[in-house]
């Protein structure tokens, strides 16, 4: 019945048995793999994304507070029929979407609330359209994590260049419903660059984690936009000791840095860096740095590693 | 292996090419008819982006997520995207067409009932593709605007 | 003429053998797990869109992560294998010779599907199964895309490689004796679709090329921001794609033509006729792939063309199915498993193409467009056809490899629940998509209409979910311990049915 050379087109179910192991294991193995690391896989942009901003927007250097101190207070508002949203006022009122005029390296503080029944959020831009560039020390909450009814912030802007900024509602479509107003920007007063003081001797020993929310989407430092204790703010004497210990609470990579300019992750000053995006602090894992502060300014600890300030993880380190 | 007649094949494959021919010119004449836009047609200029649409009218008139046109009257979409494909569609009048960024798409449609309808979009987007939903509402010739 | 493999081997043996049968083996292992992976996928998707909101998935990124991964997954790392699978197995034999022409070339072949099955399912890319910029350049994020990216290439490289063996292996290895007009149909289904390989796969190579170059910042093929077009790509895609669909499709087709024949006990109506409606049907394939792009914006001289070269596919396709139904004429047709599947795969094959006709049609396609009734109708192609046709052909083949015979009650249950199975999901489907419903949505209004019509598909979802398990149960448990079967005519239709087959009573 069966000829024997018919035999080479059989396997035997021990070969199949051990081949089908073979593959569950490798399926397991790469399972773990997978899930230990569910967010790093999607946690970056591609390369081009960055050089496309960095062409079209001009890099805004952030401001050193040099000149006068000025708080506005908004408020978002909406028309009955939620077709049109402004600022303090509806078209045609008084104080409708105030101009704020002010000069380079004036501080500007807005305490913004949410007058209205829809959800919003706020930031300082110079694009005159779109959401994109806003300033990251202006913004309050954001689009997919927004001030609701009621709810109320508070942010800074120091311009450091002449030009007409917008401030705007920064969830999709409402600056284009009429939330935008602007901010208009003269030369600065005259005022001499601040010279770093010798060491004084003071030590400050400050902590931060690194956490994130639970859909990835936003990160920062101790606690999440709108909890207490969000990104705090330090504030040291030019020529101080600093030390800071951070934490990883997180489940991606991070490292930390001072920098003057939070876009630009890659000038981290006065060797205050913890960690690199290249060499990144795990999850679980902390490092400290000593540094001596520098010459007074608004400057910001950031996370290190490409977009992850961009995405929340900055702070303001003031050095007075 | 035997050789018999072939000729059930042949005309059965007779009957299939006539079908697709007829399909073929109908479909040919249709999508003609369909295509010639109306010299009368007011333009709407329709952007989508992640992940609303955003339409403005001929006389500069704004509208986020909710487009206001009246019946009897012909509406030309000029349709484009601000980052990803799109695509825009209002599946009761069969307007469908892709919103490319760095390129202007134009369909036409005619609404002939008061009503309200949604639109979605037809093209993978990102995260909210879902939810990138409007609302075309048609209103009577008289109302003002 | 072959090889002495009376024991059985250490396991390395085989997985670094060059022999055609342990590396078809390989393929078909390969494939038979991604099915059931990619299988997963595709009930999760459905249990979460059984009701507007949320179920099990937790956000819209992971389902379009899935979705993503499901499509990619049954495609490259199922359809494709399984193919290579029988082909590598039957076809040296079909053509009386003693390996592929190029065994060592072979096994690289197969093993460079492992590591970019890897890379794809490590990173579960969000971008959908195509890729299409300007989305996979500037809002698709890493590193899954680049994995994605690289996995893909590998597979291509893989597929042209098992494509120039087909080639080498059935023109020039062939028996002298054997005319190319006798090189049985599933060989020629091989030969065919190898060739559509060779000439659409480089497409898509440098489209890959030119999508990661974007995503890199150094070019603009396809950003508009740098200059580019992404509708560009959208034509080098469907340019590959749509014939490899085709692809997909000959080789499920020259399946069926082993399968049914045999189980008729009649010869193919018309051997010549099968040669020339492959023939004809792979290089018509290359006419119609902007019909995928209706809706880009393209002139009405552009889209009838495309109609045009859509349409004229469909007489090829025809063709085959007029073989079959011919074929089954007047035989004494014995209903085993394989020929459950095969027919029930021709009746699919066929709704399939209906449907495929109105999609042809210039303005019906803007009716269905990216809606459910196009997941619908390609579903019923690559389930519906090319599932059923493969399946059915590894209960075909089970006993001359195994040696044993598989349940055939178990078999029958597997086929009738999958039948039921795929009439509920993809039949719903093309109505619901007619009532307007969109691809890759991760949930929807709360229209009464669309949320029947999703329960309906995710109930005939679950019960190919449960088949497919009486399948691998079927399959694990058989392999092992089922009846001893006769190698010559397992399935007692008289005389020799495997090649090189005599049927004992031919009809004529």
């Amino acid at each position: 019945m069966n000829q024997h050379n018919q035999e080479i087109y059989r396997t035997t179910p021990a070969r199949t048995g051990k081949m089908l192991a073979i593959i569950l294991g490798i399926c397991i193995v790469g399972s773990v793999i997978f899930f230990s690391n569910w967010d790093y896989w999607i946690s970056y942009q591609a390369p081009v994304v960055a050089k496309m901003a960095g062409e079209s927007e001009h890099k805004l250097a952030p401001g050193v507070a040099t000149g006068k101190h000025m708080e506005v207070t908004l408020n978002f508002i909406e028309s009955s029929d939620f077709k049109t949203f402004a600022f303090n006022a509806l078209p045609g009122e008084e104080g409708h979407n105030p101009t704020i005029n002010a000069n380079v390296g004036d501080e500007i503080v807005f305490n913004v609330a949410n007058g209205g029944k829809s959800f919003h959020a706020f930031g300082v831009t110079k694009a005159n359209e779109g959401v994109t560039g806003i300033v990251p020390t202006s913004a309050i909450k954001s689009a997919s994590n927004p001030l609701k009814p009621g709810e109320s912030g508070r942010s800074e802007f120091i311009p450091s260049e002449e030009g007409t900024y917008y401030y705007i509602c920064t969830v999709p479509g409402h600056r284009e419903q009429g939330m935008v107003g602007e901010v208009i920007v003269g030369s600065a007063q005259a005022v001499e660059a601040p010279k770093a003081a010798a060491p004084t001797g003071v030590h400050h020993d400050f902590s931060v984690n690194f956490i994130e929310s639970s859909d990835f989407k936003t990160f920062a430092f101790n606690a999440l936009p709108g909890e207490e204790g969000h990104n705090p703010e330090f504030k040291v004497k030019s020529g101080d000791e600093i030390t800071f210990s951070v934490t990883n609470n997180g489940k991606s990579f991070h490292a930390f840095g001072i920098v003057s300019d939070p876009e630009n992750f890659n000038s981290v000053l006065w060797n205050s860096a913890i960690a690199a995006a290249s060499n990144p602090i795990k999850p679980g894992q902390g490092g400290s740095v000593t540094f001596i502060a520098g010459a007074p300014g608004t400057y910001y600890y950031i996370c290190t590693v490409p977009g992850h300030a961009l995405q929340g993880m900055k702070g303001s380190f003031i050095v007075e | 292996m035997g050789h018999h007649s072939n000729w059930p094949e042949w005309v059965y494959i007779g009957v299939v090419v006539a079908l697709m021919v007829w399909v073929g010119g109908e479909a040919w004449n249709a999508e003609r008819l369909v295509e010639h836009i109306p010299a009368d047609a007011e333009v709407i200029k329709v952007t989508g982006q992640q992940w609303f649409w955003s339409f403005e009218h001929e006389d500069g008139t704004k509208e986020i997520g909710e487009l206001h046109v009246k019946v009897g009257k012909a509406y030309k979409f000029e349709i484009t995207s601000k980052d990803v494909n799109h695509s825009f569609n209002i599946h009761d009048y069969v307007v469908l067409l892709d919103a490319i960024p760095g390129r202007i798409n134009t369909v036409w449609f005619a609404p002939k009932e008061v009503g309200e309808h949604a639109i979605q979009c037809r093209e993978y987007c990102g995260l909210i593709h879902y939810n990138m939903r409007g609302k075309l509402i048609v209103e009577e010739a008289d109302s003002s605007s | 003429m072959v090889l002495e493999l009376q024991k059985p081997r250490p396991i390395w043996q085989i997985m670094f053998s060059t022999h055609h049968t342990d590396v078809g083996l390989l393929y078909l292992i390969t494939s038979l797990t991604f099915l059931f992976l990619g299988g997963a996928l595709a009930l999760a998707i459905r249990a979460e869109l059984f009701y507007p909101g949320t179920q099990i998935i937790a956000d819209s990124m992971t389902f379009n992560r899935m979705f993503t991964v499901h499509g990619t997954t049954l495609i490259f790392l199922f359809l494709l294998p399984f193919a290579s699978a029988v082909g590598n197995y039957f076809v040296p034999i079909m053509i009386r010779y003693k390996d592929m022409a190029y065994p060592k070339l072979n096994a690289i072949a197969f093993w460079m599907i492992p590591p970019a099955a890897a890379l794809v399912w490590l990173g579960f890319a969000d971008f959908t199964w195509y890729a299409t910029p300007p989305y996979s350049i500037i809002s698709a994020p890493g590193p899954a895309a680049d994995m994605w990216i690289f996995g893909l290439k590998i597979l291509g490289i893989s597929s042209v490689l098992g494509a120039i063996n087909f080639i080498v292996t059935i023109l020039k290895c062939k028996h002298p004796d054997m005319s190319m007009g006798q090189v049985p149909l599933l060989a020629w289904s091989f030969l065919t679709s190898s060739l559509i390989v060779l000439v659409a796969i480089p497409t898509f190579a440098a489209a890959l090329l030119m999508l990661l170059t974007d995503r890199l910042g150094v070019s603009g093929f396809f950003n508009p921001a740098m200059g580019g077009d992404p509708i560009a790509y959208q034509h080098l895609f469907w340019f590959t794609f749509h014939p490899e669909v085709y692809v997909l499709v000959i080789p499920a087709i020259g399946m069926m033509y082993e399968i049914i024949p045999r189980f008729s006990r009649k010869p193919i109506y018309s051997h010549s006729s099968g040669i020339f409606a492959f023939v004809l049907l792979s290089m018509v394939s290359f006419s119609s792939w902007a019909h995928h792009m209706y809706a880009t914006g393209m002139s009405f001289t552009e889209k009838t063309v495309f109609m045009i070269g859509t349409l004229s596919a469909v007489p090829a396709s025809a063709m085959h199915v007029f073989n079959f139904i011919a074929t089954m004429w007047n035989g004494r047709i014995k209903f085993a498993t394989p020929m459950m599947w095969a027919v029930g795969g021709i009746a699919l094959f066929f709704s399939a193409g209906a449907g495929g006709v109105v999609n042809a049609a210039m303005p019906l396609d803007f009716q269905t467009h990216d809606s459910y009734w196009v997941v619908g109708h390609f579903h019923l192609f690559v389930m519906g056809t090319i599932a059923f046709g493969s399946i059915g052909f590894l209960y075909y083949m089970f006993p001359y490899v195994t040696g044993r015979m598989y349940n055939e009650k178990m078999g029958q249950v597997h086929f009738v629940l999958s039948f039921v199975g795929a009439v509920l999901v993809f039949f719903t489907q093309h109505v619901l998509g007619l009532y307007g419903m969109p691809r890759r949505v991760y949930d929807y209004p709360p229209i009464p209409e669309w949320i029947t019509m999703n329960q309906i598909a995710t109930v005939g979802a679950m019960i190919i979910g449960v088949s497919m398990l009486i399948f691998l149960i079927n399959m694990i448990y058989s392999s092992s311990k089922g009846k001893s079967a006769d190698t010559d005519d397992p399935f007692n239709l008289g005389g020799k049915y495997y090649w090189p087959y005599e049927a004992k009573n031919p009809h004529h």
